[in-house]
C-alpha cells in the first residue's frame, strides 16, 4: 500500500507538473520578484525617459543629482577630444559670441567716432562740411565714403586638405581649386610663422584695393575676394554662412574624401555673399534734411530780421562809398546825429551833384545834412572836364590826361588848334599839352569828298602792277575828285596832299611784296599825273602786306590787298604866297 | 569630379619641381617656394571611368637647416617622395620623410621617385639600395625630368592608390643605372 501510495503521490506530482507546471514556475518567479523587488535593464530602458520627464516636472532633484555627473562627463570629453565638442557646439556658440562682441564693439565705435571727429585733414574738413550741410553725423559720412566694395569671388574650402568644396561665381576662375589650395597654404604659412595661438588665425590679407577675407570653421573655411573697402558686416555675413554650412552639411564635411559633389547645393548660400555695394547718399541726404526741416524757417526769420535791422546803415555806407569813388568828391566825415545823416567833405564844382548820387542809391536826401567845401580836383576826369569846358573843344576832338599832360586827339579846325595851344597850359593841373595827334580838319562839306577818295581802291591782278579797265576807271574818277578837293580846299585856305598807298597780298616773300606794292602805287600815281594831278600833290607809300585791309575770307582779303588806295591830308595853307591857291 | 591632395616632398635639390613641370597645370610661379615654401599645381588623371584632379603640393625641399613644415602635409591623400639617384643621402632620408608624412596625414599611400635616371654615369644606387627600399615597404620607380620617364606612371599610381582600398602594383619599367 505504501509502495502503491508512494507511486500515487509521484503520479499526482507528475500530473500536477503536466497540468499546471508552467503556471507554478511563473508563480514562483513572481513570488521571488515580490520578495526582492528590482527592475531589469530592459524594464528600466522602457521606463527611464518617462520617469525623467515626470520627476523633472515635480522638482529639481533630478537636475541636482545629475549635475556633477554631467559636468564630469563633459570635462572628460573635452580632455579626451576637444575637437569633438568644439565641432558640436560651433554652430551654437558663434551667434552668442558675436552678440557679446557686437555690444562691446558699439562702445568702441563711438570712441573711434570721437577720434575721427578731431581729425583735421583736408578730406576730414570736406566731409565735415558735407556733414554740416546734410545733417548726417560726421562718422556716418566717413563710413559712407568708405563703403564702396564688391565681393567678387567666394571660396568654400575644406580646412584639412585645402581642397575646394565650392566656388562662386562659377565662371570666374578655372583655377579656383589651385587658389583654394594656395589660400590654405598661405594660412598654414602664417600659422607656422607667426604663432597664431597668440595672434589668432589669418583673417584677412590685402593687396592694393583687393582684400581676401577668411572666416575659418572647424571643418571648412570660407574666403571672399573683395575689391574696395569691405564693410565690418561682411565678416559676420561670411561667418553666418559658414555656420549654416557646418550645420546643414555636417555629414558630407565629416566624411569628405575628395568628392565635392555634395557641396554643389551650398552654391545659393555662397551666392548670397556675392554683392556690390555702391555709395549712394540720396537716402541719407533726405533724412538729414527731414531731421533739420524745422530749423530752416527759424533760421530764415532770424536772417530776415537782422537784415532788416541793419538795412538802413548798410544802405548809407554803400552810398557814402559811392560818393568817395566819385571824382571831385572827398568825404571827410559821415555819421548819424540828431536823427539825420551828417556828411562833411569837399567838392569840385565840376563834380557830379552829391545829392543826386545819394538819391540814386536809395537815400532820402531830406534825411541828410551835408556841408561841402569847394576845391579844385586834379583827378584826370575833372582835369578833362575842365579843359573841355575852358577850351570849348569841337566834336571831332577827344581830350584825355596822361600824367599832367593833356592829350588832344582828332581833327579840328586850325583856328581852334591855335587857340587851344595858347590856353591849355594855363589850366590848373595841366603841365604840358600834346597836340601831336590832332590834325587840322577840313570844312565838313569837303569831308564827304575826302571819304569818297579814301574809300576808292584800284585793284590789281595777282603779281601784276598794271591797271585794267576797271582800275583805270577808278583812278580816273579819283583824279576828278582830287581836282575838286584841291580847288575847294584852297578856297578854305587848306593845302591838300594825297598819298597813294600800294599793297600786296601776303603770298610770296615780303621783299617782293614790298617792291610790287611800290610799283602799284607808282603806276597809279603816274596815271593820276597823266590825268592832270600835279605831282607835288601826290606822295607814294608802299606797305607790302604789312598793313593789310581786313576781310572775312582769305580770298577776299587777298583781293582787297592787291590794290592801291588813297589817304587825303589837309593842312592849313602855310603862307599867303598864293602860288598854291592859284592852282 | 574627385579631388585629391598629393604632397611632393624630398631633400633639397632632388629635382622635384622640374620633374613634374611639363606634366602639370601651373598657376603660380616658382617664387612661391622661396616665399611661402609651397607651390600648388594640378594634374588630371583618369582612373577607370573617373577623372581625378590631383592637387599637387610641391613643398620646398628639406635642407639641413629647414624641416618640411608638417602643416603642409596635413590632410594629404598621398605622398610622392622624390630622391636623387646620384646622391645616396637623399635616398637615406626617405624613411624619415615618410615618417613625417605619416605623422601629419596618417597612413597614406606613398611612392618614391628615384630621379635623375638620365645621369647614368653619376648614378650611385645599387640593386641593394633599391631592394632595401622595397623591403622597407616603399613602392619605387625611376624617373627623369629630362626624358620624362616614370612621371606619368607615378601620377597614375598615385591617382589609383587614392581611389582604391588596396595599393596598386607599380608597373614594371625599364631600369636605368645599376
Amino acid at each position: 500500500m505504501s509502495a502503491e501510495g508512494d507511486a500515487s503521490v509521484r503520479e499526482l506530482t507528475e500530473l500536477r507538473e503536466l497540468l499546471v507546471g508552467a503556471e507554478r514556475r511563473q508563480l514562483d518567479e513572481l513570488r521571488r520578484r515580490l520578495d526582492t523587488f528590482e527592475l531589469t535593464p530592459e524594464e528600466l530602458a522602457e521606463k527611464l525617459p518617462q520617469a525623467i520627464v515626470q520627476r523633472a516636472a515635480r522638482d529639481r532633484q533630478l537636475a541636482i543629482a545629475l549635475a556633477p555627473t554631467v559636468e564630469n562627463a563633459i570635462s572628460e570629453s573635452v580632455r579626451r577630444n576637444p575637437q569633438e565638442i568644439a565641432t558640436a557646439i560651433f554652430p551654437v556658440l558663434g551667434p552668442s559670441i558675436r552678440k557679446a562682441i557686437a555690444e562691446t564693439m558699439s562702445g568702441l565705435v563711438n570712441t573711434i567716432n570721437r577720434a575721427i571727429e578731431h581729425s583735421l585733414s583736408p578730406q576730414g574738413i570736406r566731409w565735415r562740411i558735407e556733414s554740416w550741410r546734410t545733417g548726417v553725423p560726421f562718422a556716418q559720412i566717413v563710413m559712407r565714403h568708405a563703403l564702396v566694395y564688391r565681393v567678387e569671388q567666394v571660396f568654400l574650402v575644406h580646412a584639412e586638405t585645402g581642397l575646394m568644396l565650392e566656388h562662386v561665381p562659377e565662371d570666374s576662375s578655372g583655377d579656383a581649386d589651385l587658389i583654394s589650395g594656395m589660400l590654405t597654404a598661405i594660412g598654414d604659412f602664417v600659422n607656422d610663422s607667426f604663432e597664431p595661438r597668440q595672434t589668432g588665425e589669418l583673417r584677412a590679407f590685402a593687396a592694393g584695393d583687393l582684400t581676401v577675407l577668411v572666416e575659418t570653421g572647424p571643418q571648412a573655411y570660407i574666403a571672399a575676394v573683395v575689391r574696395g573697402q569691405p564693410p565690418n558686416t561682411l565678416p559676420l555675413k561670411l561667418q553666418t554662412t559658414l555656420e549654416r554650412i557646418h550645420l546643414q552639411w555636417s555629414n558630407p564635411l565629416a566624411s569628405f574624401n575628395g568628392d565635392a559633389t555634395a557641396f554643389a547645393t551650398t552654391q545659393p548660400l555662397l551666392e548670397e555673399c556675392i554683392e556690390t555695394v555702391l555709395s549712394t547718399d540720396s537716402d541719407a541726404t533726405r533724412k538729414g534734411l527731414r531731421t533739420f526741416a524745422w530749423a530752416i524757417p527759424v533760421v530764415l526769420v532770424i536772417a530776415l530780421v537782422s537784415w532788416w535791422a541793419t538795412r538802413g546803415a548798410r544802405q548809407w555806407n554803400a552810398a557814402v562809398e559811392r560818393l568817395e569813388a566819385e571824382p571831385g568828391i572827398v568825404v571827410i566825415r559821415s555819421d548819424r546825429a540828431n536823427g539825420k545823416w551828417q556828411l562833411t567833405g569837399m567838392r569840385d564844382p565840376l563834380a557830379r551833384n552829391p545829392s543826386l548820387l545819394l538819391a540814386s542809391r536809395g537815400i532820402d536826401t531830406n534825411d541828410v545834412a551835408a556841408r561841402w567845401q569847394p576845391y579844385m580836383s586834379t583827378e584826370p576826369a575833372l582835369l578833362v572836364a575842365r579843359a573841355r569846358r575852358v577850351l570849348t573843344a569841337p566834336d571831332g576832338v577827344t581830350l584825355s590826361v596822361n600824367g599832367d599832360s593833356l592829350v588832344v586827339v582828332g581833327r579840328a579846325p586850325a583856328s581852334w588848334i591855335a587857340r587851344a595851344k595858347a590856353l591849355a597850359p594855363a589850366l590848373a593841373g595841366i603841365g604840358s599839352v600834346d597836340f601831336s595827334r590832332v590834325s587840322p580838319g577840313l570844312p565838313t562839306e569837303l569831308g564827304e569828298i575826302v571819304s569818297e577818295v579814301e574809300r576808292a581802291h584800284a585793284f590789281f591782278a595777282a603779281g601784276s602792277d598794271s591797271l585794267d579797265a576797271t582800275a583805270l576807271a577808278t583812278v580816273a574818277s579819283v583824279a576828278k575828285k582830287i581836282e575838286a578837293l584841291i580847288a575847294s580846299a584852297a578856297a578854305n585856305r587848306y593845302d591838300i596832299v594825297v598819298g597813294v598807298v600800294g599793297r600786296a597780298d601776303p603770298t610770296g616773300a615780303e621783299t617782293n611784296n614790298l617792291a610790287l606794292s611800290r610799283r602799284r602805287a607808282l603806276t597809279v600815281r603816274e596815271r593820276l599825273v597823266s590825268l592832270g594831278v600835279r605831282p607835288s600833290r601826290l606822295t607814294v607809300d608802299a606797305v607790302g602786306s604789312n598793313d593789310p585791309i581786313s576781310a572775312d575770307s582769305p580770298a577776299e582779303r587777298a583781293r582787297l590787298n592787291r590794290s592801291a588806295s588813297f589817304v587825303v591830308r589837309a593842312q592849313p595853307t602855310a603862307s599867303d604866297n598864293g602860288a598854291e591857291r592859284a592852282r | 569630379m574627385i579631388q585629391k591632395k598629393v604632397c611632393m616632398v624630398g631633400v633639397f635639390g632632388t629635382g622635384k619641381t622640374s620633374l613634374v613641370q611639363r606634366y602639370i597645370h601651373s598657376l603660380f610661379s616658382a617664387k612661391y617656394h622661396s616665399t611661402v615654401g609651397v607651390k600648388i599645381d594640378r594634374k588630371q588623371v583618369r582612373v577607370g571611368e573617373t577623372d581625378v584632379n590631383l592637387l599637387l603640393w610641391d613643398v620646398e625641399g628639406r635642407t639641413a637647416d629647414q624641416e618640411i613644415p608638417a602643416s603642409y602635409l596635413r590632410g594629404a591623400h598621398a605622398v610622392l617622395l622624390v630622391a636623387d639617384g646620384t646622391r645616396r643621402e637623399t635616398v637615406e632620408q626617405l624613411f624619415d620623410l615618410r615618417e613625417l608624412a605619416r605623422s601629419a596625414a596618417g597612413d597614406i599611400p606613398s611612392i618614391v621617385a628615384l630621379n635623375k635616371a638620365d645621369l647614368k654615369d653619376e648614378w650611385v644606387l645599387t640593386a641593394a639600395d633599391t631592394s632595401k627600399l622595397i623591403t622597407g615597404g616603399f613602392h619605387t620607380l625611376t624617373t627623369s625630368a629630362k626624358t620624362g620617364e616614370g612621371v606619368e606612371d607615378a601620377f597614375r599610381w598615385i591617382a589609383t592608390a587614392t581611389m582604391k582600398d588596396t595599393l596598386p602594383a607599380v608597373q614594371p619599367q625599364v631600369r636605368h643605372g645599376n
